[in-house]
Order: C-alpha cells, then sequence, then structure tokens
C-alpha cells in the first residue's frame, strides 16, 4: 500500500505574475463593494414617517394637554400599526407621562409630558410609571430595575449597572399645537437620536 | 444483475435487490458503509448516533412545521394546540424536544472522545475543525428551537441572545438589526427562518465535509438511543412553560442546560460582551486550533499529558459553570438580584483554581494508568479479565441503581398520571429498547454458535453469562473448548486470547476494498459495480494507510473471532492489496456485509 504524499502545504512559493493577479482580483472585488447594497434586505425598514403622528390614548382620543391628568402616565402604541398583531408588539409600547408638579407636570406645554420606551433596558420586560407618594418612578417587575420618570434614566437595579448607552430609556420628542393636542415628532432611532428600544440612548 | 432475474427470488425481493445494487452506482458506494456483525463500542460512532438523531429531528420537525405559526401571538398558543389537540402532535413535540437534548448531549460526547483519542490528528484536521462548527451550530439549532415557542423562558433567552449580539462593539447593533430584525415580531419569524432552513441547511453542507470514509451503523444502539429518547419523552414529558405576557412579570427560568455555563458567566453582573460573547468566543477558538497546537506524536490521552489535562480542565469548568447557571438561591425572602447575581471574584477565582486542580489530576490519572500498565505487563502478557470491584462498591452501586430504578418508577408513575399521553411513548421506548438488547443477545450468540463453541448447559445451571467485562464480545477460544462444568467464574471458558491479538503489529482490519488498477476484471464479476468500485478505490487507495491508522481505534473493539477470519484474513493478508481481479471482487463483497449474506 503506497502512501500518498500530503499536499505539499508549507510551500509558500507563489509566483510573482500569480501574485499580481492575485492583487488585481482582489482589487477589482474590493472596487465595487461599496457599490453594492450590501445586508440592506436584512433589517426591517425603518416605519418611520417624515410627519408628526398623533398620541393616541388607549380609548381612541388624542391627548390634550389640557384634559391629561398630572402625576399620570398611559400606555401608547407608536408607531401604530394597521396590523392587530404587530400592535400588541411589546416593541411598540410606549409610556406616556405627565410629570409631577414637583417636576414641572403642571406646565400646559412639552416640557410637562415624557414618552418612554416601556420595554426595561434589562430583559425587555414592561415597566410602568407608579404615581403613590414616595415612589413617582418606572419600575420594571421582573427584576427591579427603577426608571427616573424625568430623564429616563435606570437609577437603581440591574439596567443602571450597564454600560451606556444601555441605562436610559429611548425617548420620543413631543410637541403640542395651538388646540393643546400632543404630537409625536419623527424620531432619529440611533443610540445618539432618540434611542434604539430595547438598547438605550446616549444621554446629551 | 441479470443473474438475480432467473433464481428463486420473488419479485419484492427483486426490486429491493435491484434497489441494493442500483446503490453502487451512488455516491453511497464511496463511503465505507459498515453494518457491524459483532458488538462494535458506541464511543467510535458517536458521531453517527449524532446524526441519526439529527435525522429524528428532521422528521419530527417537519411534522411539527405543519402546525406551527411564527406569528408573535400565535406562537405559544399554536405550541399548545400541537400539545393538547392535534393527535400525536405530543409525540412529536416530545420526540423533537428530547432528541434535541440528546443530539448536544452525543455530539459533545463524540468531540470528548475524538480529543482524547487524539484522531483529529493524522491529517483529520478538517474533520475536527468541521465538527467544532457543526457543535456551535447544533446548540444554536437547539437555542433557536426553544426559542420559538415564545414562552416566558423564550423570551428572556431572545432577549439575551440580541442584547448580546447588540453589545458587540462597533457592529453589533446593526448586526442585530439585520439577524434579529426590530421588535418581537420579527424575532419569533426569524428566530423559526433560523431554526428550520438556515441552521440545519449550513448543518447538512458542513456535514458532507465532516463524514469520514468510514462510518459505522449499528442497529441495536440505534434502537437503543432512539428508544432512550421515546423513554426520556414518556417519563419527562416537557412542559410548555407559560406564554409570554408583557406586562406580568416572569418568573425566574434557567436556560436549556446547555447554555447554562454561559449564563453563569452572564450572571456574574461582569461586562455583557466579555462575558457573554468573549469567553464563549474563545473557548470555541481554542477548540478549533486544538489539531494545530497538539504536537504529540501519539495517539493516546495517555501520551499526550498536556492536551489531556486541557480536555480535563473544560470538562471541569463546563460541568462548574453549567451546575452554577442552574443554581438559584432557593431563599425567596432574598432579593431577586442578591439571588441571580453570582460574584465574579467567587466565580473566576474558581475557574482559575480549576485548572491545577485538573492538570494535577491528569497527572495522577496518568501515573495510575501507566503504574497498571507496568504491572499487568510484569504479571501477566495479557489476561484481561472483566473488571474487579470491591464488595463494597458493588454494593453501593447497586444501591444507586435500585434508587435511580425507584426513581424512575416514580416519574414514571406521575406521567401516567399526566393523562396517559407520554405513557405510549413510553412503551415505544421500551419496545424500541429491548429490541436493541433482543438485537444484541441475537447477534452475540451468533458469534456463539458461529466460534464452534457449544454453549454447554449443565443441570446445575440453566444460564451462565459471560462475564461483562472489558469487551461484551470477548472472542472465545479457536480450538476445542474444553468445557466441563460451568462455573461461577466463566473466565475458565472465555479466557479471551483476543486480546493478544489486539498487541501485535498486524495492522487492524479495516473493511477497505483492495486497490485495483481497475483494469483486470474477471467476467466472474457480473456487474459493473465493481468496476465502479474499483475505479473509485483505485483513485483513493493511495492514502488507505493513513486511513488505517484513523480507523484502528474505531475498531479495535472489533474483535474478530479468531475462527471466523475468513474475513480478517483477506483484510489482513497481503494478497488483498496486490491488484488481483479476484481479491478485488472479494473485498468488494466483505465492505457490504448485506452483500454477502445474500
Amino acid at each position: 500500500m503506497s502512501q500518498r504524499q500530503p499536499p505539499n502545504v508549507d510551500g509558500g512559493k507563489i509566483s510573482r505574475r500569480d501574485f499580481l493577479k492575485l492583487l488585481a482580483a482582489a482589487g477589482t472585488v474590493m472596487t465595487f463593494t461599496p457599490f453594492v447594497d450590501w445586508g440592506k434586505f436584512l433589517p426591517n425598514p425603518k416605519e418611520t414617517s417624515e410627519e408628526r403622528s398623533k398620541v393616541v390614548l388607549p380609548d381612541g382620543s388624542q391627548a390634550n394637554v389640557n384634559t391629561f391628568k398630572i402625576n399620570h402616565a398611559e400606555a401608547i402604541v407608536y408607531p401604530m400599526s394597521e396590523d392587530p398583531v404587530l400592535n400588541e408588539e411589546a416593541f411598540r409600547t410606549w409610556q406616556f407621562i405627565r410629570l409631577p408638579p414637583e417636576l414641572g407636570g403642571e406646565k400646559n406645554d412639552a416640557s410637562a409630558f415624557r414618552m418612554y420606551s416601556m420595554v426595561c433596558l434589562h430583559l425587555w420586560c414592561l415597566w410602568k410609571y407608579w404615581p403613590e407618594d414616595g415612589r413617582k418612578r418606572g419600575e420594571c417587575p421582573c427584576h427591579g430595575t427603577m426608571y427616573d420618570p424625568l430623564t429616563g434614566v435606570a437609577f437603581a437595579g440591574p439596567a443602571a449597572l450597564q454600560a451606556p448607552p444601555s441605562n436610559v430609556l429611548p425617548s420620543l420628542d413631543l410637541e403640542v399645537d395651538d388646540e393643546g393636542n400632543i404630537w409625536i415628532k419623527p424620531p432619529n432611532w440611533t443610540p445618539s437620536g432618540n434611542g434604539v428600544v430595547g438598547y438605550g440612548r446616549f444621554l446629551t | 444483475m441479470g443473474v438475480s432475474l432467473h433464481n428463486q427470488d420473488n419479485s419484492l425481493v427483486r426490486l429491493f435487490k435491484w434497489i441494493y445494487t442500483g446503490f453502487d452506482r451512488t455516491i453511497f458506494m464511496g463511503l465505507k458503509f459498515t453494518l457491524p456483525a459483532k458488538f462494535v463500542s458506541p464511543l467510535g460512532f458517536l458521531g453517527m448516533l449524532t446524526f441519526v438523531v439529527f435525522i429524528i429531528l428532521g422528521i419530527t420537525g417537519a411534522f411539527l412545521m405543519l402546525w406551527y405559526e411564527p406569528i408573535l401571538d400565535r406562537a405559544w398558543d399554536s405550541v399548545s394546540k400541537i400539545n393538547d389537540t392535534i393527535p400525536y402532535g405530543f409525540h412529536m413535540r416530545n420526540i423533537h424536544y428530547h432528541a434535541s437534548n440528546a443530539m448536544v448531549m452525543l455530539a459533545i460526547l463524540h468531540m470528548y472522545y475524538q480529543f482524547f483519542s487524539g484522531r483529529y490528528k493524522i491529517r483529520n484536521e478538517m474533520l475536527w475543525v468541521t465538527g467544532i462548527l457543526i457543535g456551535v451550530l447544533t446548540i444554536l439549532e437547539a437555542f433557536t428551537g426553544y426559542d420559538i415557542i415564545f414562552s416566558e423562558r423564550a423570551v428572556l433567552a431572545i432577549s439575551i441572545a440580541a442584547s448580546l449580539t447588540n453589545s458587540i462593539p462597533i457592529l453589533g447593533p446593526d448586526m442585530m438589526n439585520a439577524f434579529f430584525g426590530s421588535g418581537f415580531h420579527d424575532f419569533v419569524l426569524r428566530f423559526y427562518a433560523f431554526h428550520v432552513f438556515f441552521l440545519p441547511i449550513v448543518l447538512l453542507g458542513l456535514m458532507v465535509v465532516h463524514f469520514p470514509r468510514f462510518l459505522v451503523f449499528d442497529v441495536p444502539m440505534v434502537m437503543a438511543v432512539t428508544g432512550a429518547i421515546m423513554l426520556t419523552g414518556g417519563v419527562f414529558p416537557i412542559d410548555l412553560g407559560l406564554k409570554f405576557d408583557p406586562t406580568v412579570p416572569p418568573g425566574v427560568t434557567v436556560p436549556e442546560w446547555y447554555l447554562t455555563g454561559l449564563y453563569a458567566f452572564l450572571r456574574s453582573a461582569f461586562d455583557k460582551f466579555t462575558t457573554g460573547v468573549l469567553w464563549p468566543g474563545l473557548f470555541i477558538f481554542t477548540l478549533l486550533i486544538i489539531p494545530f497546537i497538539d504536537r504529540y506524536k501519539k495517539f493516546s490521552w495517555k501520551d499526550r499529558p498536556i492536551i489531556t489535562a486541557l480536555g480535563i480542565t473544560s470538562i471541569a469548568q463546563i460541568i462548574i459553570t453549567t451546575y452554577w447557571g442552574f443554581y438559584i438561591d432557593p431563599d425567596r425572602t432574598k432579593s431577586l438580584l442578591e439571588r441571580l447575581v453570582i460574584d465574579p471574584i467567587f466565580l473566576y477565582t474558581v475557574m482559575a483554581l480549576l485548572v491545577p486542580l485538573s492538570f494535577g489530576f491528569t497527572y495522577l490519572m496518568i501515573k495510575l494508568a501507566k503504574n497498571a500498565e507496568a504491572n499487568a505487563k510484569k504479571q501477566k502478557p495479557t489476561e484481561k479479565n472483566s473488571i474487579q470491584l470491591p464488595a463494597k462498591w458493588l454494593y453501593i452501586l447497586f444501591i444507586v441503581l435500585i434508587g435511580f430504578q425507584v426513581y424512575l418508577n416514580i416519574a414514571a408513575y406521575y406521567a401516567v398520571l399526566n393523562g396517559m399521553k407520554n405513557y405510549s411513548l413510553f412503551l415505544i421506548g421500551i419496545l424500541m429498547l429491548v429490541f436493541a438488547g433482543m438485537f444484541h443477545l441475537y447477534r452475540y450468540s451468533r458469534g456463539l454458535s458461529k466460534s464452534n463453541v457449544e454453549v454447554v448447559t449443565t443441570n446445575k445451571r440453566k444460564f451462565v453469562f459471560p462475564s461483562f467485562g472489558t469487551g461484551s464480545a470477548k472472542s472465545l477460544p479457536s480450538k476445542t473448548a474444553k468445557v466441563g462444568e460451568l462455573s461461577d467464574s466463566s473466565d475458565r471458558i472465555f479466557n479471551a486470547p483476543s486480546d493478544k491479538s489486539l498487541d501485535d503489529k498486524k495492522p487492524v482490519p479495516v473493511p477497505e476494498i483492495p486497490p485495483s488498477k481497475g483494469s483486470s476484471l474477471s467476467p466472474s464479476s457480473n456487474n459493473s459495480a465493481t468496476a465502479v468500485d474499483a475505479r473509485t478505490e483505485s483513485a483513493s487507495s493511495n492514502d488507505s494507510n493513513p486511513n488505517l491508522r484513523t480507523n484502528a481505534a474505531s475498531l479495535r473493539s472489533i474483535k474478530n473471532d479468531p475462527n471466523d477470519g475468513k474475513l480478517r484474513q483477506q483484510l489482513n493478508s497481503p494478497e488483498s492489496s496486490s491488484p488481483t481481479s479476484i481479491s478485488d471482487k472479494e473485498g468488494s463483497t466483505t465492505t457490504n456485509p448485506g452483500k454477502n449474506r445474500t
């Protein structure tokens, strides 16, 4: 039984011509790489409209600064979809908070309101705002992360230990029109913008 | 082929024979596929068992696909429907679940067996590297599988996977967005796509590369593994978990057992990326480069102390972290945070301490093993008897076994209480195990009858079990066995001369088709299939020598009867390698034992 010699792998002998050919081929490929739309199929197309959208309360009406109670919170679906299944998506739920009076909730403008993603930055349970005296903060039921309603910073619990941007909740910018109706400004889904749901936001 | 048309076979047999000969023209002939006629240690073909379990998973998974709906608010409900209302859905789901565990387990055992027996050497590096990749993908496959149930545990697992991907520097967030999508609706759908198509197709592709050229399909062992899966499904039916409700705080859940090691690191409240991505990545990378850092010239674990010590260290660390990941402080008065977080200093100290401990342990083991070897050589040349356990240990073993039996019985009782559905699964499992046992006994007794030893039963004893020791397929003495009265020590009869035959310098028999130049086909070789064999073999005959060594370890355990040596002679005799047409034909028949029998 003759044994086949193992392939010669230690040679390292490559002719100059071959090397140049290799360079040319690699260069050609590299030249065209920036023009290929790599992987654009994979991410979900962002449902960002360039227009502002209404803050629709659970009862179907639009939130208004004149009627929304101080120190109160509601769960909002944003962006609202035609598909009821998608509207149940935890990543589309937002906590719409009117701050307590000591934090400036009595003003009748957008500064009295906050809109934070309800997805806890730790393990993605849904936290909510507790308006009781002595609490007045967002609390996650799963592992006890607590969120500051004024800034969205996790100040206690496991999410507070996470490195930025994963310790600040994503938030949406709001504006109020002449009739007092509250609108959501078009978001910028980046960590340095409005933040990434489930990931966090850089505090600017 | 024309021959078979004129014999007495009925049409069905002829159809099967036609199909069988047809395989000669397919890729299957490139593989040396063996149905062992004797007991072979399953350690040698754990990879084949893993593949069989993979096939089981494919079939049951395909059936589950008929009912599963990868939609956010219906995933759990559809699994619940499969489990509770679809006929046999319960069975499919349980087989699928337990087979996935079995596949991961078998793959890990397979890897460690190859690791310690050094079989990634001699240009088998490709097999090793693809094997490691297959192992990683297998775990990912199992992971995506239990995520798409979308129970509470699944959501925690998904969120950990997504946040770990997110934590990768620079590319992380984009990668997460690309692979997992945004939001739970995407996660369910994409994990499903990964689970049923992307990962399996890559696995299959890698398996094609990973297959060695020599395969063993041991029917009783395959039956036993399948039966064990069903039995486990019957005794421990898997529950559904609670449906995920974002507003309800989930209970404390731990991942599946193959990920609790990783979970322990994650719980150490250290940086997510380091613990969740870097450490496992480092582990996998180390495994990948093992063949290239192992510079020992020998195969046995005893002769490769550093590598063996590395393996022992990894096993010790896997066991410790796996257990640690499972352990959650049961004291419910403490806060969840306190119960969950593992002190990183404690964890890493233990990890570091395990290294010298494992090295010391390995040193001890090697020393003991070499001492035992030397002692055995001093006393008698061979004479390997059955394992001699002290009586105390036997009692302990018995008690442990009885305890396990009681535990199984209780579990079975509760399983029956839970609606009898799993009872049928349990019974099928028992049936398959019994079939495996029967097959094995039949094979064993046929070996006995072939070896011309009269199995004498005296009046005193009806049944005498040969020693179940080092090899349950001990071959029998070839000469006229002096069977007198069978006594307790069956060693007098079965004194195992075959062990000597393993130590001699003859090449270990391999059912290899002897090379032929392909031109000298005798007219008696009635079909062109042998010609194909010869051609394919002559192409690959040059490297049959390393192949012999590769398969040596797996074949150690095939202890051929000296009497049954027809096959053995052909394989060992130097003529078999000479390119004569006769040996060519015989060689090809020995490759297919089934053909031999027809």
